[in-house]
C-alpha cells in the first residue's frame, strides 16, 4: 500500500523540519512517522527532538526504544526526568540545531504556549535551511475554519520568532478518522494556503484510511502513517 | 454539531459551560491544568469567570461562599490539590450546598508523580474530610462519558443539595477522543426560585447557611437530615455498566474508569482463546452498586471475582464487603503511574483459573 503512494511522499531538502501546531493536531504522530520515513529512505542520520515541554502524556519520548532500534536519534529527557512536571530543555537541543549535517525533526509542544521553548532557540537556526510546518486538524474546535487556523498561526509565529514555510493537512479523529474527515482537512488546508500563500507540503493520514480512498484527487504529497501514541487498551497490532 | 476531537480536560470545561456552570474557581495542577487553561478564555465568552485562587484551600472556601448564592459552581484539581480542599468540602456537605468537584487523579501519596492513578478512591468515597458526610462520586471511562457525567453532576448536586465529585485517572484528562455536546445549551439555574439560596433578604425572611451547630440536638438533627439524603441517593442513583456478562463467565472482573477499558481488551482476547470473562464497571462509586455486585458475583459459574485498580487495592475493600465471602475476591493492580496492560490482565486471569 505504502508503495503505491510512495511516488507522492513529501520531499524537502531542508535540514531542520519543525512540526508545529495546535494541541491535538497530530504533531507527535507526524514527527515519529516522518522520522521513520526519512530514516528508511535517506542515508543521513535522522534525529528527533521531543520539544514538548507542556504536555505531560503522549509525547514522542514514549517511543524512544522503537525509534532508536531504527537508527533514529532521540533527544529527550531520560529516566525519571522524562516524567517530571518540569519544562526541561536539554543542552543537546541547541547543539543539534547548530550542527550542519543530518536531518533534524522537532516535535514542538502545542499552541503558542508550547512553541515558546522552541522560540528561545530559533536564533541559532540557519534561516535558509529550515521548514516550519503548521499541522492543521479541522476536527479540533479552534482550527475548524480558516480564520481560526490563521489566528493560531499568528500567535505561534510570534512565539516561535520564526515564519511558517508550509502547511500539513492532518485532519483526524484518531481511530474514528474516515475519508470524509481527511477530505475536509484537505479542503481546509487549501483554503488556509490560499489565504496565507503557504504551500501544502503534504497531507498525512492513517495508512488504512488512505488505502481505502481515491487519493488521486489530493493534489499534494501524502504521508501514510501508523499510530504510535497508543492508549493502554489499544494493543500494537 | 459535528463530532470534535478534544482532550478530556478541555471537554470537561466545555461540559460545564453546557451545563450552565460559568463560575469556576481553581488552581492549576498537572494532569488537570488544561481545564483552567481552556476555561480562562472560554468562560468570558459566555459571561462567566474563572478565578484563580491563591491555593486549593482558598478554592474550597470560594466554592463554599459562591455555592451559597445558588449559582452553579465548580472546581477541578488533581490529588494533592483535592487534599487541600477537604476542610471546605466537609463544610459544604454539612451546609447542604451543591458543588461539583473534579479530581483528575495522579500517583500518590505525597507529591507523588504526574502519571495516571486511581489511588484517591478512599479519599473520595470514604470521606476525605471530617464528619458524617458522603459525596456522590462518579467515575467516567471515556471523554464522552466525562462530558455526560459532568452535566449529570450539576443536576444531582442541585437535586440533593450535596457536593458531587467526579474522579478520573490522569488519562481521562490527558487523552484525546471524539466528543459531542448536547445541542441545546442550558440556561443557568435560577437562584431566585430556590428556597435556600442567599439572594438578598428584600421582601423575605433571612436564610441561614451554616455547618456550625453548637446545640448537640440541632447537630444531630442535621446529621440525620444528611443521612436520610444519603439513603435516598443510595436508593436512586446507583449507576454501573456490564460488559460481556453471561452465564458462561468463569471470572467477573470489577474495574472502574479507564482501567475498565483495558480489561475489555483483555476480555475480548480471552474470548477468542475460549475463556469467558465478564466485566462490571461501577460508574457511581458512591452510591456503590452493592446489591448488583453481590448479584453478579454469586451467579453459578463465577469461580472468582477479580478487582483491578491503579492502586494497591482500595475499591476491592468495598467489593469484599458486598460479596460477603460468597466467592473469593482477588486483586491486581499497579501504582505510581504504571498502568496495567491487557497482557498483564490476561496473565492474571489465567493464573487465577490455574
Amino acid at each position: 500500500m505504502a508503495d503505491a503512494l510512495s511516488v507522492r511522499y513529501p520531499s524537502t531538502s531542508k535540514r531542520i523540519i519543525a512540526i508545529v501546531g495546535g494541541f491535538g493536531s497530530g504533531k507527535t504522530e507526524i514527527s515519529v512517522n516522518l522520522a521513520k520515513y526519512l530514516a528508511a529512505t535517506e542515508k543521513s542520520i535522522v534525529s528527533i527532538i521531543d520539544l514538548d515541554l507542556v504536555n505531560p502524556y503522549f509525547r514522542s519520548r514514549e517511543v524512544v526504544d522503537e525509534l532508536e532500534a531504527l537508527g533514529i536519534k532521540m533527544i529527550a529527557p531520560r529516566g525519571g526526568q522524562s516524567y517530571a512536571d518540569l519544562p526541561i530543555l536539554l543542552p543537546e537541543v541547541k547543539g543539534a540545531l547548530e550542527q550542519r549535517d543530518g536531518r533534524l525533526i522537532l516535535d514542538i509542544g502545542g499552541d503558542a504556549q508550547g512553541t515558546k521553548a522552541f522560540g528561545s532557540l530559533t536564533d541559532t537556526i540557519d534561516i535558509s535551511d529550515y521548514e516550519m510546518l503548521m499541522v492543521l486538524n479541522s476536527r479540533r474546535p479552534q482550527t475548524d475554519n480558516p480564520d481560526g487556523c490563521i489566528k493560531i498561526m499568528e500567535r505561534i509565529e510570534l512565539s516561535a520568532r520564526l515564519k511558517f514555510t508550509g502547511l500539513i493537512a492532518n485532519s483526524h479523529m484518531i481511530d474514528e478518522t474516515d475519508e470524509a474527515v481527511v477530505i475536509e482537512g484537505y479542503n481546509l488546508a487549501r483554503k488556509v494556503g490560499e489565504a496565507t500563500g503557504l504551500p501544502l507540503v503534504f497531507l498525512s493520514a492513517k495508512s488504512d484510511v488512505l488505502s481505502g480512498m481515491d487519493t488521486s484527487l489530493l493534489e499534494c504529497p501524502i504521508l501514510p502513517m501508523t499510530r504510535s501514541m497508543l492508549k493502554p487498551w489499544e494493543e500494537k497490532k | 454539531m459535528a463530532k470534535k476531537l478534544m482532550k478530556g480536560n478541555e471537554a470537561i470545561g466545555e461540559a460545564a459551560v453546557a451545563a450552565g456552570a460559568i463560575n469556576y474557581f481553581a488552581y492549576p495542577i498537572t494532569p488537570q491544568s488544561e481545564v483552567a487553561e481552556y476555561l480562562c478564555w472560554r468562560l468570558p465568552e459566555v459571561g462567566g469567570a474563572f478565578v484563580q485562587a491563591e491555593s486549593e484551600v482558598a478554592v474550597g472556601n470560594m466554592l463554599f461562599g459562591a455555592a451559597s448564592t445558588g449559582k452553579r459552581v465548580f472546581t477541578t484539581s488533581s490529588s494533592p490539590g483535592i487534599s487541600l480542599m477537604q476542610e471546605a468540602i466537609s463544610y459544604i456537605a454539612g451546609a447542604h450546598l451543591p458543588v461539583v468537584l473534579v479530581n483528575i487523579m495522579r500517583g500518590g501519596p505525597g507529591l507523588g508523580g504526574i502519571l495516571p492513578a486511581q489511588s484517591d478512591y478512599f479519599q473520595a468515597v470514604k470521606g476525605g474530610g471530617h464528619g458524617d458526610y458522603r459525596l456522590i462520586v462518579l467515575a467516567p471511562s471515556s471523554v464522552q462519558e466525562a462530558v455526560d457525567i459532568m452535566i449529570l453532576a450539576f443536576d444531582l448536586a442541585e437535586k440533593y443539595l450535596t457536593p458531587v465529585m467526579i474522579i478520573g485517572d490522569g488519562m481521562i484528562g490527558q487523552m484525546m477522543e471524539s466528543v459531542e455536546f448536547p445541542e441545546k445549551y442550558r440556561k443557568d439555574n435560577d437562584p431566585e426560585k430556590s428556597d435556600w439560596a442567599l439572594t438578598g433578604t428584600e421582601g423575605r425572611k433571612a436564610r441561614i447557611i451554616k455547618s456550625l451547630f453548637l446545640d448537640p440536638q440541632e447537630l444531630e438533627d442535621n446529621c440525620i437530615l444528611l443521612d436520610e439524603k444519603y439513603k435516598k441517593i443510595r436508593e436512586n442513583e446507583v449507576r454501573y455498566e456490564l460488559y460481556k456478562v453471561t452465564d458462561k463467565n468463569r471470572i467477573l472482573i470489577i474495574a472502574y474508569g479507564t482501567m475498565a477499558r483495558i480489561c475489555q481488551t483483555a476480555i475480548d482476547e480471552l474470548e477468542s482463546e475460549g475463556i469467558s470473562v465478564g466485566l462490571m464497571r461501577p460508574i457511581s462509586l458512591y452510591p456503590f452498586p452493592e446489591k448488583e455486585v453481590y448479584a453478579e458475583a454469586v451467579k453459578g459459574n463465577i469461580e472468582k471475582v477479580l478487582t483491578i485498580e491503579m492502586s494497591t487495592g482500595q475499591m476491592v475493600e468495598d467489593i469484599r464487603r458486598c460479596v460477603m465471602g460468597k466467592k473469593p475476591v482477588e486483586f491486581f493492580g499497579h501504582t505510581g503511574g504504571i498502568v496495567p496492560t491487557p497482557i498483564e490482565v490476561k496473565d492474571k486471569i489465567k493464573e487465577l483459573l490455574g
